[in-house]
């Protein structure tokens, strides 16, 4: 049996933050939660007994080997994905599909944007999509154009435009969304170093002000320490939550010194030992 | 089986199911005496009046006729617009001169030829091979115009700094640098070939698949008609089937992304 | 700017050379005249046949034939084909029929045509609009089978309404398929209304130019080969400038 409403259940909190605790009390505002989620695909599960809350604001990290099942986590976040067991919960209410508050940045940029429309006019689908009357649109647009810096090229089109650019661009798209959740696959993957840590710098301005709370998938175990509140570790074959890691570091979070805090360099250490690990277990 | 083997085995069986149940349907409506067989035929008749085409070596010879019109306009209009393509593609400067003739001459519908080759050569085989190379020129022209003038810079720096002259220059690097993007060009050519050689043959020049057809219409026959009609189509199909294959073991998959099919 | 402009009237003054060229082998009349007229006796016959008024109505024939036929094909192939390339399930029943139909010379289904409805007016526009189906149904197929899977997956997290994808994604990335679907097919459409007028004898500018050969016209007979050129370049370049308005997001504003 799988879906149990969440008002009738205990919610589980995160595992490191408190072991043993009366699991009955539940900490307000849990944005996402995984519910002994399991997710199997041609034969193979992908995600076994998934069990994980996200709370409203939180900025949680997700990193792990390839196969450890973090895009497909993602995935069932954003509702391309139906698990196969168990129950995935929006704001205490099991996801049916997509949710229009949740948004998704996908890795490949240009693919996920529209090669035929301007900048303007990809942010634009988005709001033509919650049905904003035309005449409200391009204040809006304007908005969230500058908001990722891109206010001087409303008119490029896609391949007119750098890929940090771009990927500012879908960003935009996503913000017209005002997603209460944000989900962002490797985002800044297949950027170079300098645009990389401008656009992370950005990302936490953003979320900062507008609340949201932010899942984000990433290979970079630095960026993820850079970034998070939160890091979850996740093991391969199934995939499955191997440890999870408080980022105790002060906002905002700066590029040089928060880098040279020595709790970053001690959890880049247990990171990568994790990492290691992982990987080595999926190897055998 | 894997998953995606057992894909593939389905995906064939339902590309079946459409033409089966065709003929299924077919057979039973003229059985059935739904459909008169004086203005269509039954596939059970198209079938033997195939056999009977083939037997008695019309078929054949008609199949020989087209085919050597086919290729040997395809070799005609191929070389020249090989040599023009690999010409156009070299020299900037005489591509751009040669602009507007080009679209002049291009949109021409082929078969406008028709008439004026009848003039100069009457019937036969030269009349029809002279039309078709004139339309397999142009696929075989614009593809490697293109191709060579794509070609990477950095071989044309490697040719000038090895101190190549020209013609070795397109014989070593250009040609085969450009070779699978002009093997493409073929293939559509030759498609074209065979459907201009089979339009003229249907006009006006009586010889080959099309004259057969039109003859077999002219004479009653529904049956032959329709079996010349899938024969044809057999025919295109086998010969673009042959040049794909052709192409992916000389070229591969990889060289040919996101070329028509 | 200026050097295109400039290349643009060199090559205009090709073919004026070109034409030239004609005219000076024309007179040396080393090819019989009766097969060979110079471009003086061309634009005569064109002229004549101009002021007769026997010219205006081919025109007007050949050109209607082939567009209406054109039009009724691609409105059809451009539903038919968003259905099917927008249906997996219907390309792997349709796919290989489609495949198997591609290579076929359209003109050999005029038999069946006349058959059908014998030596008529409805007998061309059936061929015309069946031999130019193909081409635009392949093309649209193509066109929207090739959207990328990621902008679905943006239409259904945006909550895009379905016909919002078709509308906003699936039409817009099949486009570039769509309009050299239509220029395939208009070349197809001219060809096959030659190819019937020909066979039939109806009115029109195939059928003029072939009675021309027939009779040694041959100055006739060059006016309308000419003439039908002209009406594929037009075609040609109508159908160009409307692809190039429509597709500037690729070739690029820069």
């Amino acid at each position: 049996m799988n879906s149990i409403p969440a008002a009738t259940k205990p919610a589980k909190l995160p595992a490191s933050i408190v072991e043993g605790a009366d699991a009955r009390t539940r900490p307000a505002d849990i944005a996402i939660a995984f519910d002994h989620v399991d997710v199997e695909l041609g034969g193979r599960r992908i995600i076994d007994d998934l069990t994980l809350d996200i709370a409203a604001g939180e900025f949680v990290c997700v990193v792990g080997p390839s196969g450890s099942g973090k895009t497909t986590a993602l995935r069932l976040i954003a509702g391309l994905v139906k698990p196969s067991r168990g129950t995935v919960l929006f704001r205490g209410r099991p996801l049916e599909g997509s949710s229009r508050d949740i948004a998704v940045v996908f890795q490949d940029y240009s693919k996920a944007l529209l090669p035929w429309r301007t900048a303007a006019q990809n942010v634009s689908l988005a709001l033509e999509a919650r049905n904003l009357p035309a005449k409200e649109r391009p204040v809006l647009i304007a908005e969230l154009l500058a908001k990722v810096g891109l206010q001087d090229h409303a008119g490029k089109y896609p391949a007119e435009m750098s890929g940090g650019m771009q990927q500012r661009l879908q960003i935009a798209r996503c913000l017209a969304q005002k997603p209460a959740v944000l989900l962002m696959d490797e985002p800044f993957g297949a950027l170079d170093a300098m645009t990389r840590q401008s656009l992370q710098d950005e990302i936490l301005e953003i979320v900062r002000s507008s609340g949201a709370s932010v899942f984000f998938v990433t290979h970079d175990l630095e960026e993820a320490i850079y970034l998070g509140d939160r890091i979850i570790g996740l093991r391969s074959n199934p995939g499955r939550i191997g440890a999870t890691f408080q980022v105790d570091l002060p906002r905002p979070r700066d590029q040089l010194s928060t880098r040279e805090q020595p709790e970053f360099l001690r959890l880049r250490r247990e990171l990568f030992d994790f990492i290691k690990d992982a990987e080595h277990e999926r190897g055998r | 089986m894997s998953a995606a083997a057992n894909r593939s085995v389905t995906n064939r069986a339902s590309g079946l199911v459409v033409p089966l149940v065709l003929i299924v349907v077919g057979e039973a409506a003229f059985r059935a005496g739904y459909l008169q067989g004086d203005v269509l035929a039954a596939p059970s008749r198209i079938f033997l009046a195939f056999i009977a085409a083939l037997r008695d070596g019309t078929l054949l010879a008609a199949t020989k006729d087209t085919m050597i019109t086919t290729f040997g306009g395809l070799a005609l209009g191929g070389l020249i617009g090989l040599a023009l393509g690999v010409m156009l593609g070299s020299f900037a400067r005489l591509d751009r001169l040669l602009a507007v003739p080009i679209e002049i001459a291009r949109p021409i519908p082929s078969v406008a030829l028709v008439p004026i080759a009848m003039v100069v050569a009457g019937f036969g085989y030269s009349m029809e091979i002279a039309i078709v190379g004139f339309a397999a020129a142009w696929p075989v022209l614009i593809t490697t115009r293109s191709a060579i003038a794509e070609i990477e810079p950095r071989l044309i720096e490697v040719a000038r700094v090895l101190r190549l002259g020209w013609i070795a220059t397109i014989f070593k690097i250009l040609l085969p640098a450009s070779l699978p993007r002009i093997f493409v060009g073929f293939r559509l050519a030759a498609g074209i070939a065979l459907i201009v050689s089979v339009t003229v043959e249907i006009a006006a020049n009586p010889i080959g698949l099309g004259h057969a057809i039109m003859m077999a219409q002219q004479s009653l026959q529904p049956a032959l008609m329709l079996a010349m009609l899938v024969w044809i189509g057999v025919v295109g199909f086998a010969m673009n089937g042959v040049l794909i294959f052709l192409q992916q073991r000389l070229f591969g998959r990889a060289a040919l992304a996101g070329d028509p099919p | 700017m200026k050097a295109r402009v400039a290349w643009n009237l060199a090559s205009i003054a090709v073919v004026v050379a070109i034409i030239m060229l004609w005219q000076m082998v024309a007179d040396t009349k080393i090819l019989s005249p009766a097969f060979f007229p110079g471009p003086d006796r061309t634009w005569k016959a064109l002229t004549r046949a101009a002021i007769s008024g026997d010219l205006a109505p081919r025109i007007y024939a050949t050109v209607w034939r082939m567009l209406i036929g054109w039009m009724l094909a691609s409105v059809l192939g451009i539903l038919l084909g968003s259905l099917i390339g927008s249906s997996e399930r219907l390309r792997r029943f349709l796919g290989p029929t489609l495949e198997f139909l591609r290579p076929l010379p359209a003109s050999a289904t005029i038999p069946v045509f006349i058959v059908l409805l014998g030596l008529s007016d409805a007998m061309v526009l059936s061929v015309v609009a069946f031999g130019a189906l193909w081409p635009m149904l392949l093309g649209t197929v193509h066109g929207f089978q090739a959207v990328e899977p990621r902008l679905y997956e943006v239409a259904r997290v945006l909550h895009l309404s379905r016909l919002a994808v078709i509308f906003k994604i699936a039409l817009p990335s099949a486009m570039p398929d769509i309009l050299s679907g239509l220029r395939l097919s208009l070349t197809v459409a001219l060809i096959l209304t030659v190819v019937c007028e020909m066979l039939i004898g109806v009115d029109g500018l195939g059928s003029w130019t072939l009675i021309s050969a027939r009779a040694f016209r041959s100055a006739d007979l060059y006016a309308g080969v000419l003439l039908l050129g002209l009406i594929g370049y037009l075609g040609a370049t109508a159908l160009a400038v409307l692809s190039r308005r429509l597709l500037v997001w690729k070739h690029g504003s820069r």
